[in-house]
Formats: structure tokens, sequence, C-alpha cells
């Protein structure tokens, strides 16, 4: 499985479409209502493309539900990274592998 | 040459960029997009004004329509910064509207073809979710469509943190 991750319309998809295989996005709207966590990293981790948008990245937020979502996001892109072959985040479109190797491109 | 310099607020982009355009030859020109609203806005821009004359830089008004500017001589530009211009296209009586991200980017081709080398400094703000709504959303999409462009386009990509550059693409320009 590729994990592919980075912040919001930064190119995750477009860049997913260059390889083959089953691809399942917005992985981290998944995790908040998850009863366990690893289960749903098992699960996702069936695919050969998962995608999650980064968003831990701004100020902790006052809903209570809220915080528990974006810790839940995090956790769960934790747990898909280490199941991962290859993980890649992406910057502005660019792509930077940060664990294992790219698949072959169709 | 088109190096485009990105960050989050006070990550030191502005200062970097200005480095990489303290290093090339004159003339220097600083294409300014924040609009003036009151007394305030004003003092500020004067002040960066005079801050920058000391450095050489003749300063250009473009808060909008960016593709109207002519520059005098070619020679190298640094625009700051691309989140405010695109605010300004989306949001201002004047501007491009839905547009907005197109009219950006067709005001860099004019400019770039103005000057041997054009810095562009631009904001990261997509970090923070993944599930804003209606104006918000909608000036997302449009800066990471600037961005994402002008990131393919650019020769050099440079992401600066804490005040150190990293360079996604290219390098530091000579």
């Amino acid at each position: 499985m590729m994990f592919i991750t980075g912040p919001l319309y930064s190119g995750k998809r477009t860049f997913a479409r260059q390889f083959a295989g089953s691809c399942i996005t917005d992985v981290q709207d998944k995790a908040a209502d998850a009863a366990d966590l690893t289960q749903l990293a098992e699960e996702l981790a069936q695919y050969d493309i998962v995608i999650a948008t980064e968003v831990g990245g701004g100020v902790v937020p006052v809903d209570a539900g809220q915080r528990a979502a974006r810790e839940a996001a995090g956790r769960l892109a934790c747990l898909l990274a280490a199941r991962a072959d290859c993980v890649v985040q992406m910057f502005c479109g660019i792509p930077t592998v940060l664990k294992g190797e790219l698949p072959k491109k169709c | 040459m088109l190096t485009l310099v990105l960050g989050g607020a006070a990550s030191g982009k502005s200062e970097y960029a200005e480095s990489l355009v303290l290093k090339t030859a004159l003339p220097r020109y600083y294409l300014a997009t924040m609009q003036v609203w009151d007394a305030e806005c004003a003092a500020r821009v004067a002040k960066h004004r005079k801050m920058r004359a000391r450095k050489q830089f003749a300063t250009v008004e473009c808060p909008l329509h960016l593709e109207q500017v002519q520059l005098p001589a070619r020679g190298t530009a640094l625009l700051e910064d691309l989140g405010n211009l695109t605010a300004n296209e989306l949001y201002s009586p004047g501007g491009a509207g839905k547009h907005a991200a197109r009219a950006v980017l067709a005001g860099v081709e004019a400019v770039a073809s103005q000057c041997e080398n054009l810095v562009l400094v631009s904001n990261e703000v997509f970090s923070g979710g993944a599930d804003y709504a209606g104006d918000t959303d909608q000036y997302l999409l449009a800066l990471a469509q600037v961005n994402n462009a002008l990131a393919a386009r650019a020769d050099n990509v440079c992401r600066v943190v804490c005040g150190i550059p990293v360079y996604y693409k290219g390098g530091t320009p000579e």
C-alpha cells in the first residue's frame, strides 16, 4: 500500500492517478467515528493507495469534538504510514518520498 | 529565472526571498500587493518603502491587475505576496472574482516576461483542516491553484522553515 499525505489541495489525487490499483481518499474523515483505529488502519491498508489530508497543522480547535477528530486523524495517519510500503508527502504538487520506493507508474 | 518561496506565517520567507534578490544585479523592483485601507496601513507602507529604498528597490504597487504592470527596465522583481494578491482579486470589487487564480497566473506570466529574475513569495495555509466551507474554502482552493501551478512552472521551489530554506525543486538561484 502507498500512503499519500499532504496539506489540503496539495495535489495528492492528481499524483495518485499515475498509479494503478484501488484508491481511497479523505480517510482522515473516517478516524473520528472509528471505534478501533488499528482495525480501521488494517482495513484501509487493503487498498493499493490511501490518501489522507493533513489536518493537524492549525491551532488547537476550541470544540472538543473537533479536537478529538483531529487527534484521531493524526493517529490514523501514523498507523497507515507504519503499514505502508511507500509514504509520499505532497507539497504544491511536488512529491517527497518519506518511506520506501514509489510503485511502478501505469 | 522564476523562483517560488513559500512558508507559513513568520517563517522568515520574506527575508529569505529578499536575500535572493539582493544577490542579483540592478534594477530591483518590489511588487507590493497590500491594499491601503487607512492611515495605519499607509504608515506601514511608507516605512517599508523607505527600508527597501536603501536596498535599491523601486516599489511598484499592484494590489490588483498584476497583468497591467509595466516595469521600466529588465531586472529582478520580488512579488510579495501571492496570498494577498489572490485574496484581493477574489474579494475586491474591481477584482477577478471567481477567476482570481487565472488572473493571478496571467499576471505572473506578464511580469515574468518583463524581467530576468522573478521571485514570488507565497503562503502556506493548508494544514489546519480539510472541512472549510464557503468563502474560506474558495480562497484556499484559489491560492492552492496558484501555488501548485507556479510550483510546476518555476525553476526553483523553496519552502522556508524557521528561516531555513528547503528546496523542493531546483536550488539556490545563481
